[in-house]
């Protein structure tokens, strides 16, 4: 039974298909939630004071890896700086262009301003380019390896230029 | 018997020729090419049937990720409409999306790292203060000051 159910796994058959459910007619459904389950791995691990497993210090980090960090790096960042200016703005007195103006009052030069405005434009960019690839295999399509570094690197790429072309024009 | 030839192509152990012979084969095998037409299709529904499922069917996991994408897609279209017709209703939505945008985001960063209990419910509750503060001082620059809009072209304009 074990190795035909094997067998029709590995020729990749949908066990969804009515005619399958004999397959798993007598499997039993699980009590708890994923949550529930979760949970109860962590409470465990923490109990028997288990170290964490060496995941990030020893496994070769990859293109798509560092790609994700960083799309949750950027999503985490612009959250905070929006939070960041909402609260400054119910907090500080006086308006927004006072506040452009003390900033320009300061006369810093065209490449600290360049590079300002590139460290908001790139996280933008980045982030909804990334997001735009996250959508795509949301929808089932590019999963497969050589498709994941094409479309990074097209996201890395484009994110660059695009921030580029902010900073330049406008 | 196509089906058996391709299960010997699969089984390359030597399985013993008694195994053909079992009456497990003589159901209807699909043809295994139809499923790479159609790979969306390939997602396992095991759980959906009721007669299996005695634990709780709720769909809010699955709805509140439909959400989470129809929100990131409005707040995509929304760049584009901010930028050529900036105004007081882009604004308000601007400050809508972002900040729900932002509070799912990081909602899933906390369950991702934060674990036991008592730790997730004040790490939700301070996210939630957050977003609800973050909020409210959107909608106040928007009120009282320029507008998102207009801030970030004049920011933009230095």
């Amino acid at each position: 039974m074990a190795l035909l159910l094997r067998t029709f796994a590995r020729q990749g058959v949908c066990l969804s298909k009515p005619q399958y459910s004999f397959l798993y007619r007598h499997a039993a459904p699980m009590g708890t939630t994923a949550k529930d389950e979760m949970n109860k791995f962590w409470a465990k691990n923490a109990r028997l004071n288990r170290p964490m497993s060496p995941h990030i210090t020893i496994y070769q980090w990859s293109v798509p890896m560092m790609m994700s960090i960083t799309h949750r790096g950027t999503g985490v960042g612009l959250s905070g700086a929006i939070s960041a200016f909402a609260v400054a703005a119910l907090v500080l007195p006086g308006n927004y262009p006072y506040y452009l103006d003390l900033i320009h009052s300061l006369s810093i030069g065209p490449v600290l301003i360049g590079l300002a405005k590139f460290g908001i434009a790139f996280p933008v960019s980045y982030h909804t380019l990334n997001g735009i690839r996250h959508l795509y295999w949301d929808i089932g399509k590019g999963f497969k390896i050589p498709e994941v570094y094409r479309t990074g690197y097209t996201v890395i790429g484009l994110s660059i230029i695009t921030s580029i072309m902010a900073i330049a024009m406008i | 018997m196509a089906a058996i030839i391709r299960l010997s192509s699969v089984c390359r152990r030597g399985v013993k020729p008694l195994f053909y012979q079992s009456t497990l084969l003589a159901r209807p095998l699909v043809v295994p090419n139809k499923y790479q037409e159609q790979p969306h299709l390939l997602t396992a529904r095991i759980h959906s049937s009721q007669a299996l499922y005695a634990g709780s069917d709720s769909k809010a996991a699955s709805l509140h990720w439909t959400a989470e994408r129809v929100l990131s897609i409005l707040l995509l279209a929304m760049g584009p409409v901010a930028y050529f017709s900036p105004g007081p209703a882009i604004d308000y939505s601007l400050a809508a999306a972002l900040t729900l945008h932002g509070h799912w985001g990081l909602g899933q960063v906390l369950t991702d790292y934060v674990h036991g209990d008592t730790k997730i419910k004040i790490a939700n509750a301070s996210l939630f203060v957050l977003s609800t503060v973050t909020f409210a001082g959107l909608c106040y620059f928007n009120y009282n000051d320029v507008g998102i809009c207009k801030a970030i072209a004049l920011l933009w304009s230095k």
